[in-house]
């Protein structure tokens, strides 16, 4: 068998980010694998260092797109946490939505480039189609459709008038339906079953081995949500169930996200009906003190960590955030393992990569 | 949870001495951090072993350079582990110069890319990584990029500044 080393790049791979990988083949087959990140890496654990607390919520919002409500959020949480500042409960919930909206529209593009990967183009649209409905309620609720500014430290920046609350109920009964068609079509599917079931498989015990975090541990069982083990915000007051999956495989991983998807729909009306009325915002910020602080939370990728330590200025001593995606990073060389060059792209894609927030 | 800080305190002081003390804060939703400074760099290797036994999980590797220890000679890298949902920090206090930590990638395998980060950014060596290659940066910057000030075109590569201007001018000459 010949033994051949190729070198893959975002263009093969169907990222929208840049990525490279060395692939060791012996034949047509995946032998192994390097991952060699760095190709928009801007130091920007350095530059934080270099704003204040309060512009730092604008720089980490612009770490990467589709988590961009997650990083502010966490931030502001760990900032919170070191000074002690209890958020009005209004803002828990509008945070929640902020979150849960950005968790649909991320968990619908990575099915939509997956459907893509394998050729499904209509079903690329379709799924684009559905996600509209969200990016849509972006730029009604928050003005835009990527980056919402929903956070500031104490609270949120926007609210929700009758009008709005209205039209998000409205958002969220268009979403049901054709979220679940999405899902019937992902589980059932004779065609996406062929492309995607027993393809990549990551075995629970080597997802526990490589700590990989998200969909991508709930798909191989391990049931472990941020929102459930270390409740913030609004979440310890929301109904839902952990989405987990058996077989570690790309179709597990795309049935939970969707299955999250859905979730997130329900929670949206439930902040929406036990939306508390209040300030948005604490009024009167202390001086943030000398400490240090740990905030986590559930991005739509899974756990992201930020850890915050101050020394009574404004300026942060040491901010370091450690995002999904770099855990799951290593668990390809697993599920590519003995794949064929052409599943490739279907199984990195199915992990959600998130480059800008990798390489920092 | 009382549970998990008696048994975290048994094992840190088993592995770690009888000097090592966790302090633990629980935030206004109930959720745990655990603090703990070690004694020496030596105690690392054991403590983390000791949280790999109470099935720990090693979420986030931080090193940095608090002001006050720098003029000290000192510099710190905290280690975050995930335990359950309750996350347990573990501080090394290290001189700023000729600073070594043991690899804690035989343990915890996802621990691999923080310390090839941790070697690349920061003046540290990693003693015992299975790969100790660059990570992230290209290999023509200098080495620990975070303990000094480098241009951010130049760590960026982006060379916009003199270069180009320089490349422009040179096309309008020669056409």
């Amino acid at each position: 068998m010949t033994t051949k080393i190729i070198e893959l790049g975002p263009h093969q791979l169907a990222l929208e980010e840049p990525m490279y990988f060395r692939v060791q083949l012996e034949g047509d087959r995946v032998a192994d694998l390097d991952v060699m990140p760095g190709q928009v890496h801007r130091g920007m654990e350095h530059l934080v260092m270099r704003r204040n607390l309060y512009q730092n919520i604008t720089l980490l919002e612009r770490l990467c797109s589709l988590c961009s409500n997650s990083h502010p959020s966490t931030f502001c949480a760990a900032v919170e946490e070191v000074a002690g500042i209890a958020i009005p409960e209004r803002a828990e919930y509008l945070r929640a939505v902020a979150d849960e909206i950005k968790r649909i529209a991320s968990h619908l593009f990575c099915c939509a480039v997956q459907a893509n990967a394998i050729g499904e183009i209509p079903l690329f649209r379709r799924v684009m189609e559905v996600r509209e409905i969200m990016q849509r309620a972006k730029e009604a609720i928050y003005g835009n459709r990527m980056d919402l500014a929903a956070n500031v430290i104490g609270g949120v920046r926007y609210d929700l008038a009758p009008e709005g609350i209205a039209y998000l109920y409205q958002a969220m009964e268009d979403m049901k339906k054709p979220l679940d068609e999405l899902y019937l079509q992902f589980a059932n599917n004779p065609v996406l079953m062929a492309r995607m079931a027993w393809v990549g498989v990551l075995p629970r015990e080597a997802a526990v081995e490589c700590a990989v975090v998200g969909p991508v541990a709930r798909a191989c069982g391990i049931d472990y949500d941020v929102r459930k083990k270390s409740p913030y915000g609004a979440y310890d007051r929301l109904e839902f169930e952990v989405a987990t999956q058996t077989a570690g495989d790309v179709r597990a991983r795309n049935l939970v996200r969707l299955t999250e998807a859905r979730q997130s729909v329900s929670l949206i009306e439930q902040c929406l009906a036990q939306l508390p009325s209040g300030p948005l915002c604490a009024d009167n910020l202390p001086e943030i003190p000398a400490g240090e602080a740990i905030a986590k939370s559930e991005a739509p990728r899974g756990e992201l960590m930020y850890y915050l330590r101050t020394d009574g200025s404004d300026f942060p001593v040491r901010l370091k955030w450690r995002v999904p995606s770099y855990m799951n990073w290593d668990a390809l060389k697993v599920m590519l393992k003995g794949e064929p060059v052409a599943n490739i792209p279907l199984i990195v894609n199915s992990i959600d990569p998130c480059i800008a927030c990798t390489d920092r | 949870m009382t549970d998990l800080t008696t048994n975290v305190a048994a094992a840190l002081v088993c592995a770690a001495g009888e000097q090592t003390e966790v302090a633990w804060r629980r935030d206004r939703k109930g959720v745990l951090t655990g603090w703990c400074r070690l004694p020496s760099g030596e105690a690392l290797l054991p403590a983390a072993r000791a949280v790999a036994e109470l099935k720990g999980r090693l979420a986030m590797v931080t090193p940095y350079l608090p002001e006050r220890a720098k003029e000290r000679g000192e510099r710190e890298i905290a280690y975050h582990f995930d335990l359950d949902g309750a996350t347990l920090t573990l501080t090394v206090v290290l001189p700023l110069d000729w600073a070594r930590v043991p690899s804690l990638t035989p343990i915890f395998r996802n621990c691999d890319w923080q310390e090839r980060e941790l070697m690349e950014l920061y003046d540290v060596q990693v003693v015992g990584h299975p790969d100790p290659r660059r990570l992230f940066l290209d290999h023509s910057l200098p080495h620990a990029p975070f303990e000094r000030l480098v241009p951010y075109s130049t760590f960026t590569n982006a060379a916009t500044s003199k270069a180009l201007w320089d490349k422009v001018l040179g096309e309008r000459e020669d056409a």
